[in-house]
């Protein structure tokens, strides 16, 4: 580095530093006096146990995810117009309205008179399985468009050539079309999988007991502050952190592969 | 080979690509397709290859008909062999796993068998160096030779090529029309388009020249090269002999 593009990083570093402490020292300046550490460590086991939820809705409905995606992809390529245009409109709709609105009116509205009480009685817990469910066909929206856009993107002369040496339609979508069309979409997969994580918090509205849920009880319970929003924080970092970095290593493994 | 084809028509929207096409071979080794772009060549070698549905008209090679339903057409693609003008093989395999692939999953070889008949498809063209290479490591010539690889790996009975060379330059071409060359003195049945009329003369044993969704010419290619009779078919060849 030359001298003056270094003396620039570094003013402006020192800037941001400064900047970020001076931010810092006036928030722990109000609540610093309230802030209690102790208080977290009592509710640890609640924490725990909704950071625990939280990961498995998460894998849970990027399995579910896939699925949907899957489906939806699928259903966008069905020789029959019908089924194209159902699975459009559907893909649209799920896809401009919030996720929320899915949640409270899938569960209240549709799933919950229908299915709550058979799953209660089986033992399952009804709010977690139906969550999950939305949260899947929500994300699985998603997926679905951006397979699509993977699988379109693939040359016709691979499906041609695919044929030619003989496999059948599973075949050529197996072998020759989805391994292409993957690696092209990892990095958009990813991000969608960092969303879904995040989004998982939303299930609080419909009462999962998974991380942001057991969180804020904590901190309407134990009137906490900082102490209660930066391990919640923290702890939706330790999740998505890994997957993004997991997508920036693929992108840069495959990038040279074709 | 024998061939016979009545009445074959193909519409894409309102362009006639195949316009009522008869043709009948009696015994012909390389059959060679002739004639101006978008003259219905490849459309006629993509309905043979049975990559195509005609919409009327019928189909028989060697006395059995062509059926249009897709497992018939499956079955009937798997025996014989395919190969377009470029992008043939599929870039996230090496060339080795290319032509061992289906190998596997459609004639349902074992891994090993695969993998030997792959390494002596390739030997065979002198292709064993680039096995292991991805088709972006490899010249357009030795994609098209890996391609012709894996289409004769397990001896089809018919190879199909449409416009094999028409993608790469001279050099490569050479290269690709010798190993064709070769295939034909070897003995395999081929139906082939092309626009090298030079090779076409050499290797073919019937010439057929097509334009505007039709036959409008089938003979020998010294008798269609020397004396065409179609005013159409001495317009094009006029033309194109002139540099």
């Amino acid at each position: 580095m030359t001298r003056r593009p270094l003396i620039a990083n570094i003013l402006v570093a020192l800037a941001l530093v400064v900047g970020f402490g001076w931010l810092c020292t006036t928030v722990f300046a109000v609540l610093g006096t309230q802030t209690d550490w102790s208080k977290a460590w009592e509710y640890r086991e609640t924490l725990w146990r909704g950071w625990w939820m939280t990961l498995r809705i998460s894998v849970a409905a990027l399995l579910g995810s896939i699925f949907f995606g899957l489906l939806f992809m699928l259903g966008q390529r069905s020789p029959l117009v019908v089924v194209r245009w159902t699975c459009r409109a559907f893909l649209e709709f799920v896809r401009d309205t919030p996720l929320l609105v899915h949640l409270l009116f899938g569960y209240f509205v549709i799933f919950a008179p229908l299915i709550s009480r058979p799953l209660g009685e089986r033992g399952f817990d009804d709010k977690l399985i139906i969550g999950i469910l939305l949260l899947s066909v929500f994300e699985g929206a998603y997926l679905g468009e951006i397979l699509r856009g993977g699988v379109d993107s693939i040359p016709r002369t691979q499906w041609e050539s695919a044929r030619a040496v003989g496999f059948s339609r599973f075949q050529v979508y197996r072998y020759v079309i989805f391994p292409q069309a993957l690696r092209r979409v990892l990095p958009a997969m990813a991000g969608l999988f960092v969303s879904l994580i995040k989004d998982s918090s939303l299930l609080n509205v419909i009462g999962v007991a998974e991380y942001f849920y057991n969180t804020k009880n904590f901190i309407s319970r134990s009137y906490a502050g900082l102490e209660g929003y930066v391990p919640l924080a923290l702890g939706y970092l330790i999740l998505t952190l890994p997957v993004a970095w997991l997508s920036h290593w693929l992108e840069k493994r495959f990038r040279h592969e074709t | 080979m024998k061939l016979d084809v009545t009445g074959l028509t193909k519409c894409y929207g309102t362009t006639r690509a195949a316009d009522g096409l008869s043709l009948s071979v009696e015994s012909s080794r390389v059959l060679v397709l002739i004639g101006p772009s978008g003259g219905g060549k490849s459309t006629l070698l993509r309905m043979l290859g049975g990559l195509e549905i005609p919409d009327a008209g019928t189909i028989a090679i060697n006395g059995q008909r062509l059926l249009s339903d897709a497992a018939a057409l499956q079955a009937y693609r798997r025996k014989n062999g395919f190969l377009f003008q470029q992008f043939n093989l599929f870039p996230h395999l090496t060339a080795r796993r290319n032509i061992s692939l289906p190998l596997e999953k459609v004639h349902g070889h074992t891994p090993a068998e695969a993998h030997t008949m792959a390494e002596q498809a390739l030997d065979r063209f002198s292709l064993l160096d680039h096995a292991d290479k991805l088709p972006a490591q490899l010249s357009g010539g030795q994609q098209q030779r890996v391609g012709i690889a894996r289409a004769v790996a397990r001896q089809p009975e018919v190879l199909f090529l449409d416009e094999p060379t028409s993608a790469l330059d001279p050099e490569m071409t050479a290269e690709v029309l010798e190993l064709i060359q070769e295939l034909a003195d070897a003995g395999q049945d081929i139906i082939l388009s092309t626009h090298e009329m030079g090779f076409a003369r050499a290797v073919a044993d019937q010439v057929a020249f097509v334009a505007m969704g039709k036959i409008a010419e089938f003979s020998p290619p010294a008798e269609l090269f020397g004396t065409p009779k179609s005013a159409i078919c001495q317009r094009f060849l006029s033309r194109v002999m002139r540099y």
